[in-house]
């Protein structure tokens, strides 16, 4: 790790404000960085992924480690929620089972006691040529993604190219298959940004990071709306090693029922397989309006994986994610 | 340690014999002749009558350890102590063209930078340098501000790279042919033979297995703690297998002599072979100590350790067999890959011990890549032989249509074999098994599979034992071995509490100290074979020879007579108590001093497992539902540890067939999972249900080495599991989720 | 951006400047921001005051850290890991976690904060002032087990050693939370404790054993 200075923060204001750098870092992983958990940012300091000059401490910000209920059904979450915290939410669990589901899967119990919901949208890619220091890859400010080529048996077979990361956090697919947003300040007015607008595409040009979030821009909450789908969801996560991995895919699945089995609405977002959450809105699209069967569900299977681009070593995702799909489906609509 | 004269001298020099066994130089076995007494001496008595022995002992260690009392190399800190870090070269293949330290050196707390001895780098991760500093923290950045520029050369990081025409040569010898990277060529009986011997078989087997290279993982990374400050003498606080291989290299790196380096490791957090000697690690360790004339400590870091402390050899089997309706294998021919990076790596010749063949022929050769040197690593070479054969075993099997545990059977010559894979296949239910591969309905399929292991595990005459017995009864028994966790530690108090009728806790043990009486490196199971009959000698000496002094109290019982039991002794008649008997003692109390005995020790272990999982074909997911073996090893000293040995060497093999494998940019050339979270350990959550089951009709009443055994046979059998569950023969380990349903998609058995 | 950095342009495996991928090591630059940071005034945050400033602390502070129910002035630098605080920089030093993987990945050097299990490698030595940190010392010595470290010596569930404080306090922690638990949930508690030895069957016995013998951690 390089020195830093360290910083507890007492208002939001004052984070953002000591988030500002001056001069401009010379390089974006330079900047100062906000620390909640900091059980992802620590990693890839100790990696010097990211060389913060000055780190932020968070989580003497009052308010921000709240569960509420917005009084129509929905949620605010504090961005300092740990996942732990989130995991074991008694409304969570009930209103939202996938989100309560999502938040258990992550890494191990240490690292939900102190890892935070802020920082799990903001986790950077898990890739191994972007985790290893010596290797200077696309994100890192170099000419090419190694994993496009090389070892890419854990990559993106969605949304892939010029780099080919997946995105790791197992809340996102979820909250975006909830609906949520995410409330952010900076410098400028606080903000409001859908999660499906939050994430970005390598493609879209901003290689460095994976969201639209300025260096000196923090998450204070994250909305997560009421919904005819939110108490079917659930989240399925395949992990190579279920001790402790990411998601080699996963499916975060919400549905609201209609009469006599059939599906009145569907959310279906693919983890493990992007650049970002992967929303696939044509097998959503083939299940509304169909009763719910095995049939059915192994149809909008197929056309969820339609458009896969697999790399050399990642076919297998191909399968592997259409069996997820039906089965987190088949949960949520009740097919046995 | 005081050196008191035995009990009885004899008077003329004892019968000698010669005999062969094994030695270990770093790591691996080889055998030599040694002389030895030829007389009589104690002997175990039958397995059953021990009272602690062959009994279940809780580790003496134990309260230490789980109460974070027990003291590791990487626990040391010292006064004035400076922290080392090592700089590796990034590169597969690579020179220095510059380098320059003098930035570095100025930094705070930075007190010495060394060049690491090598001028020409061929692995990535190899050492380049090593900084002291004041701090971790600074002695990193120390470790970055050193500039080192380099010419990049041509590397192969891969098999396939290595072996085509023309690849860049690895080692900067040729193989015999001339080929790039094949040296070591070896072979074995002859092709003709086996080739009339194939016309005469019913069914023919080609294939290929392939296995990657491993990681020992040791918890604690390699390294050491170097206490020497100047002056005239040094203690070396080492992580090792070897006390005794750490003070002569060290001396010669400190400039001193060897008596005046003392080594000592009171607990280490693992080696698995890859722990002899001081290493490179070591090396820079003492140079930056004589450098600074401070005590320096370096421990590597995880990726040090993945990328420059060695590892298990890859291999690459071919294979053409051929067999018999009624299941003999008649005949095999077998191309072997060792894939030991720069160095020559390990594998058992084919066919794997445990199995006769009727003609077979075999070519063996070294295959060269840019990476790490192989190194010993918990049975080298078995693994890979094993996985090979088994996979193949079964497969010859199953295109014949007979039950593998037969066609074992039929192809096994030892009939311990076959009392151990009927009690394994008794004790997991084997009629249950799935008749057909890949059958039944629903994705989740069972299947269960089997394999035998083999391994020496006999001793050598190293060890040299001191027990001493205080006037009040206090009870030392010394010698310079080491714990690796094995339990070494407990079985020494044991085996001498029991000789003299006490408890174990009436015993406290010295051990892991180069200034004790000399002792093997525990390498190649060699150290229960070694040490415990050393143990027994002295312990018996130490028996008689208080007899001796007892006996005009008992009546003048024989000394051999005299009963040491229950903490107490008795003679003709007469009982005392323990302490009362020692105070009749001289005051210096009395030592006595143990060689090794060979015939309270053998080689020859074997083993069998069993193995049941269950494969979801619709994710390629493989979960381990139960894993059994049966060990043999004569007697077993602790029952509780010898247990936990066999479940460790189930759960390093459940590792190897799932799981673990070290991952290669073939273009860039390095590794590019050093880490835990990319090498995966097998977890809470993948443990299968385990049943160790020690063989208690081995009536051998010898100690036998079991700990390399222990993880040759699941492998196969998980991997035989496998096939049986699903139907897909995964024929390259680790039998990952990618693999499995690649595997049944092209056998046309996906969902 | 150049042409060449181009996300659009596909990459080429063949492409020579692959070769160009590694960083010199030891760039001047990871050096020479240094002596800006070493030169800051000793500055004491007490445990009690954790978060009582907006001011930018740097180099190397004087803290208070809350261990074992002993409260230990250390002095570190603002980057100082919490295990490296405990193993390096307190003075008697406290080494029963232990620096394994130094990622997070490995659970040896688990310890309590506020009573629940996190990785020590992962929290900054300065993020832990005003914490309560028990660490496998606190819950008993050689000579005075607690239950759970009983069960493990009983039950065997240690062999080197090195991975077992953090399989003892996670164990005693989960046992707090849950006094009954099904085999299922005792692996789902060490899920995030690795073993190289091969312990976990032993450690699962102990744990159970230890929740059975009612005895509270």
């Amino acid at each position: 790790m390089k020195p830093f200075e360290w910083m507890n923060a007492t208002s939001v204001a004052e984070a953002v404000s000591a988030l500002r750098s001056s001069p401009a870092p010379a390089d974006i992983d330079d900047a100062p960085r906000p620390i909640a958990g900091g059980q992802d940012l620590l990693t890839t300091m100790k990696e010097y992924i990211t060389r913060p000059t000055r780190v932020v401490n968070l989580k003497g910000i009052r308010g921000l480690n709240k569960i509420e209920s917005d009084g129509k059904g929905g949620l605010r979450v504090g961005a300092l929620v740990t996942l732990s915290q989130l995991e074991e939410d008694a409304m969570v669990q009930k209103i939202f089972p996938g989100l309560a589901e999502a938040a258990h899967s992550v890494g191990t119990p240490q690292i939900r006691h102190l890892g935070t919901v802020g920082g799990n949208l903001c986790q950077r890619p898990r890739c191994w040529y972007f985790r290893l220091e010596e290797v200077v890859c696309l994100k890192k400010g170099g000419s090419e993604c190694y994993a496009a080529t090389g070892e890419n048996k854990y990559h993106a077979i969605f949304g892939g190219g010029p780099s080919y990361i997946v995105h790791p956090s197992d809340l996102a697919p979820m909250l975006v298959a909830l609906g949520a947003s995410v409330s952010v300040v900076g410098p400028a007015a606080r903000r409001t940004i859908a999660l499906d607008k939050f994430f970005t595409l390598p493609a879209d040009g901003n290689l460095r990071r994976e969201n639209v979030l300025q260096n000196d821009e923090i998450i204070t909450d994250v909305i997560v709306p009421a919904s005819k789908f939110a108490g079917n969801s659930t989240y399925l996560k395949f992990k190579e090693r279920d001790s402790m991995d990411f998601a080699m895919s996963a499916v975060a699945a919400a549905v609201a029922m209609g009469p006599s089995k059939t599906v009145a609405d569907a959310r279906i977002v693919l983890g493990g397989v992007a650049p970002i959450p992967w929303r696939v809105a044509k097998a959503e699209a083939a299940l509304v309006g169909k009763t719910m069967s095995t049939d059915l569900l192994a149809s909008v299977a197929k056309i969820a994986l339609q458009g896969a681009e697999p790399l050399a070593k990642n076919g297998y995702k191909i399968p592997l994610t259409q069996t997820l799909v039906r089965r987190a489906l088949a949960k949520v609509g009740g097919v046995a | 340690m005081p050196q008191q004269p035995q009990a009885q001298p004899s008077p003329t020099p004892p019968k000698k014999k010669k005999i062969r066994v094994p030695r270990v130089v770093n790591g691996v076995e080889q055998m030599v002749e040694i002389e030895v007494d030829d007389v009589a001496g104690p002997g175990w008595g039958p397995n059953d009558k021990h009272t602690l022995l062959n009994h279940r002992m809780t580790r003496v260690d134990g309260p230490l350890k789980v109460s974070g009392a027990a003291q590791y190399t990487y626990d040391i800190r010292l006064p004035n102590m400076l922290y080392g870090r090592v700089v590796r070269c990034p590169y597969a293949h690579a020179k220095i063209k510059r380098f320059d330290s003098s930035a570095a050196l100025r930094m705070p707390g930075v007190k010495a930078i060394i060049q690491a001895p090598l001028e020409e780098f061929r692995f990535a991760g190899s050492p380049v340098a090593a900084v002291a500093a004041t701090t971790p923290e600074l002695a990193q950045d120390a470790a970055r501000a050193i500039v080192v520029e380099y010419e990049k050369l041509p590397h192969a990081v891969t098999a396939d790279a290595a072996i085509k025409p023309g690849a860049p040569r690895v080692l900067p010898t040729e193989g015999p042919g001339g080929e790039e990277n094949l040296t070591q060529k070896g072979k074995n009986g002859e092709l003709p033979k086996v080739e009339a011997a194939f016309a005469t078989c019913d069914a023919i087997v080609e294939a290929e297995y392939r296995t990657p290279r491993l990681h020992h993982c040791c918890l604690e990374t390699h390294g050491m703690v170097v206490d020497f400050s100047g002056g005239d003498s040094a203690t070396i606080y080492a992580t090792t297998q070897g006390t005794f291989t750490i003070p002569g290299d060290a001396a010669r790196e400190l400039g001193l002599p060897q008596t005046a380096v003392t080594a000592t490791v009171q607990h280490m957090g693992g080696g698995f072979g890859s722990k002899f000697g001081i290493g490179i690690e070591g090396m820079m360790a003492c140079r930056l100590s004589k450098e600074t004339k401070s005590p320096v400590k370096l421990m590597l870091t995880r990726s040090d350790e993945f990328l420059m402390t060695g590892n298990r050899s890859a291999s690459w089997t071919k294979f053409k067999a051929g067999v018999k309706k009624d299941g003999t294998f008649a005949a095999m021919q077998a191309t072997q890959y060792r894939l030991g990076g720069v160095g020559q790596g390990s594998q058992a010749g084919q066919p794997y011990a445990v199995y006769k063949v009727g003609e077979t022929y075999r070519e063996v050769y070294a295959l060269h890549t840019n990476e790490d040197s192989s190194v010993a690593m918990r049975a080298p070479g078995h693994p890979q032989a094993s996985f090979a054969m088994e996979s193949l075993l079964d497969e010859l099997a199953y295109k014949i249509g007979m039950d593998p545990v037969e066609f074992r059977k039929k192809n096994m010559p030892d009939k311990t074999y076959h009392r151990q894979i009927d009690r394994a296949a008794r004790e997991i239910n084997w009629t249950r098994r799935n008749p057909t591969p890949g059958g039944g309905t629903g994705p989740l399929k069972r299947g269960m599979g089997c394999a035998a292991g083999t391994w020496g595990g006999g001793g050598n005459d190293q060890c040299k034992v001191d027990v001493t017995v205080g006037r009040d009864g206090s009870v030392v028994v010394a010698v310079g071995t080491q714990d690796l966790g094995t339990g070494t530690r407990t079985y020494t108090r044991a085996i001498v509490a029991e000789e003299l009728g006490l408890q174990i806790k009436d015993v406290v043990e010295q051990i892991g100290n180069s200034k004790l009486g000399g002792a093997n490196s525990s390498g190649g199971s060699t150290t229960a074979a070694s040490l415990s009959p050393s143990v027994k000698d002295a312990a018996y000496k130490t028996r008689i020879a208080v007899a001796e002094k007892l006996s005009p109290l008992l009546g003048n019982a024989k000394p051999e007579e005299i009963i040491f039991a229950d903490g107490n002794v008795s003679g003709g008649g007469k009982s005392i108590t323990w302490k009362q008997a020692c105070a009749a003692l001289p005051p210096a109390g009395l030592t006595a001093h143990g060689v090794w005995r060979s015939d309270l020790q053998a080689r020859g272990v074997h083993g069998v497992a069993f193995a049941e999982v269950e494969v979801d074909v619709e994710t390629g997911k493989v979960r381990p539902i139960k894993l059994l073996q049966v060990q043999d090893g004569g007697l077993p000293l602790n029952r509780l540890t010898m247990e936990s040995q066999i479940n460790g060497g189930m759960i390093q093999a459940l590792g190897m067939t799932l799981f673990e494998t070290r991952v290669m940019d073939a273009d860039l050339g390095i590794q590019l999972n050093p880490s835990f979270m990319d090498y995966k350990l097998p977890g809470s959550l993948e443990m299968p249900e385990l049943v160790p089951l020690i063989d208690d009709e081995d009536k051998r009443e010898v100690v036998i080495g079991i700990a390399e055994a222990a993880i040759i046979p699941a492998i196969g059998a998980i991997g035989n599991a496998v096939f049986n569950a699903c139907g897909a023969r995964i024929r390259d380990l680790p039998m990952t989720p990618d693999k499995i349903l690649m595997a049944l998609a092209k056998e046309g058995r996906s969902a | 951006m150049s042409d060449e950095q181009d996300p659009k342009k596909k990459s080429s495996r063949y492409d020579p400047s692959r070769r160009k991928f590694l960083k010199g090591v030891g760039v001047a630059g990871a050096g020479a921001a240094l002596a800006d940071h070493f030169i800051s005034p000793d500055k004491t945050v007490a445990a009690s005051e954790s978060v009582t400033t907006g001011e930018p602390i740097a180099g190397t502070v004087n803290i208070a850290l809350d261990v074992n129910g002993a409260k230990r002035t250390v002095t570190v630098e603002t980057r100082t890991t919490l295990l490296n605080a405990l193993r390096n920089n307190l003075e008697p030093a406290v080494t029963g976690p232990k620096l394994v993987c130094d990622m997070g990945s490995c659970g040896a050097c688990t310890v309590l904060m506020d009573g629940k299990n996190v990785y020590s490698c992962l929290v900054l030595a300065v993020d832990a002032v005003g914490k309560k940190l028990t660490t496998v010392e606190g819950f008993g010595s050689p000579e005075k087990m607690s239950a759970v470290q009983s069960a493990f010596v009983e039950h065997d569930g240690l062999m080197c050693g090195f991975c077992t404080p953090g399989f003892v306090t996670t164990i005693s922690a989960y046992l707090k939370k849950n006094p009954n638990p099904s085999l299922d949930e005792v692996r789902e508690a060490c899920k995030g404790n690795f073993c190289r030895c091969g312990t976990y069957p032993r450690v699962f016995e102990a744990a159970l054993a230890a929740a059975k013998a009612g005895v509270s951690v």
